[in-house]
């Protein structure tokens, strides 16, 4: 199925967990916070957090600032 | 009373929403040449809060170190910035983003209105202030420095107001020294000077004037030597409070003679 991740068309396996695609991504899940579909997901709701065709994932972290 | 300079400093703490802080400059992690080197430089100034921001994670850099790997949660207050937001509502999306990280409930609230001047939109700051502090934030509000402004941020509930020196990154220090003055004989709740600063000077000037802290980022990451302007700032956030303590003489038109001239 297909995800928009961070503003990219990406493919993945159907139905695919939340924590499992940042797994995939290789993002350190440990720094990152998700939206899907503008709504935040908690990190601890991320391993049960099914995700859909036409999903709009965003994955944000700190970066330095002022 | 306190005799060592160590003893004066240490009694000299402040509040944030009943956090207590004793360093007095609040600096950003923006604009530097490297990580290494910002960590270096954070050290080097003493502070005790850093402002941070969020952004999207960079897919193509898979695995990289983040921000994180630098600043350590546990030894830095971190306040997540809203920069770029240019309305209450991207900016309260980007406050509860930060909440999520688990790591931080503060929030330097910044609504911009034009891009160029990079000056706070007075309407959606206050509105955004609101409605986060009613969420249960600690919320650092960054606005003109505007004295009415400054007091309806204080009354919408903002843990600290923090008016600008000058225009973002400009270096300019702090431009209208009388509204500052003004806007601290108003408020009770902490008032910052945010933005603006250019040099150890400006720091030193905007602390005698009495503001709790100055926060400041490009002064330091873009100085020829970082490192050693960050030594400096602490020194001048330091020298600044102490001489704002101690209470300046009054300017006079005319000499005053230091050495008495009779008897001799």
């Amino acid at each position: 199925m297909k995800l928009l991740v961070n503003g990219e068309n990406k493919e993945f396996s159907e139905g695919i967990f939340l924590e499992e695609l940042i797994r995939q991504l290789g993002v350190r899940k440990e720094t990152v916070v998700a939206e899907v579909n503008r709504h935040i997901v908690q990190n601890d709701q991320r391993p049960g957090w099914r995700l859909s065709d036409g999903d709009q994932v965003e994955l944000i972290q700190f970066v330095g600032g002022g | 009373m306190a005799t060592t300079l160590e003893q004066v400093k240490s009694e000299d703490a402040y509040q944030i929403n009943g956090k207590t802080f004793h360093s007095r400059l609040l600096v950003g992690t923006g604009k530097y040449a490297s990580n290494e080197l910002m960590a270096q430089c954070l050290e080097a100034s003493g502070t005790q809060i850093v402002t941070v921001a969020l952004r999207r994670v960079k897919l193509e850099n898979k695995g990289e170190k983040t921000l994180l790997d630098y600043i350590d949660p546990k030894k830095y207050t971190l306040l997540p910035n809203t920069a770029g937001c240019y309305s209450s509502e991207e900016a309260i999306r980007v406050a509860h983003l930060a909440r999520a990280t688990g790591i931080s409930d503060f929030v330097k609230l910044e609504v911009l209105y034009d891009e160029k001047t990079l000056l706070p939109d007075p309407l959606a700051t206050l509105e955004a202030t609101k409605i986060l502090v009613k969420e249960g934030f600690t919320v650092m509000t960054y606005t003109s420095d505007d004295p009415v402004m400054a007091q309806k941020l204080e009354q919408a509930g903002a843990h600290a107001v923090m008016p600008a020196g000058s225009p973002i990154g400009s270096g300019q220090g702090v431009l209208n020294p009388n509204n500052i003055l003004i806007i601290l004989e108003k408020l009770k709740c902490p008032v910052l000077i945010d933005a603006g600063v250019g040099s150890a000077s400006d720091v030193a000037v905007a602390m005698e004037l009495g503001v709790v802290a100055v926060l400041l980022n490009t002064a330091i990451a873009h100085a020829k030597d970082p490192l050693k302007m960050a030594h400096a700032m602490r020194h001048a956030c330091e020298a600044g409070r102490l001489s704002h303590l101690a209470g300046r003489i009054p300017k006079k038109l005319y000499a005053q003679a230091s050495t008495p001239n009779k008897d001799f």
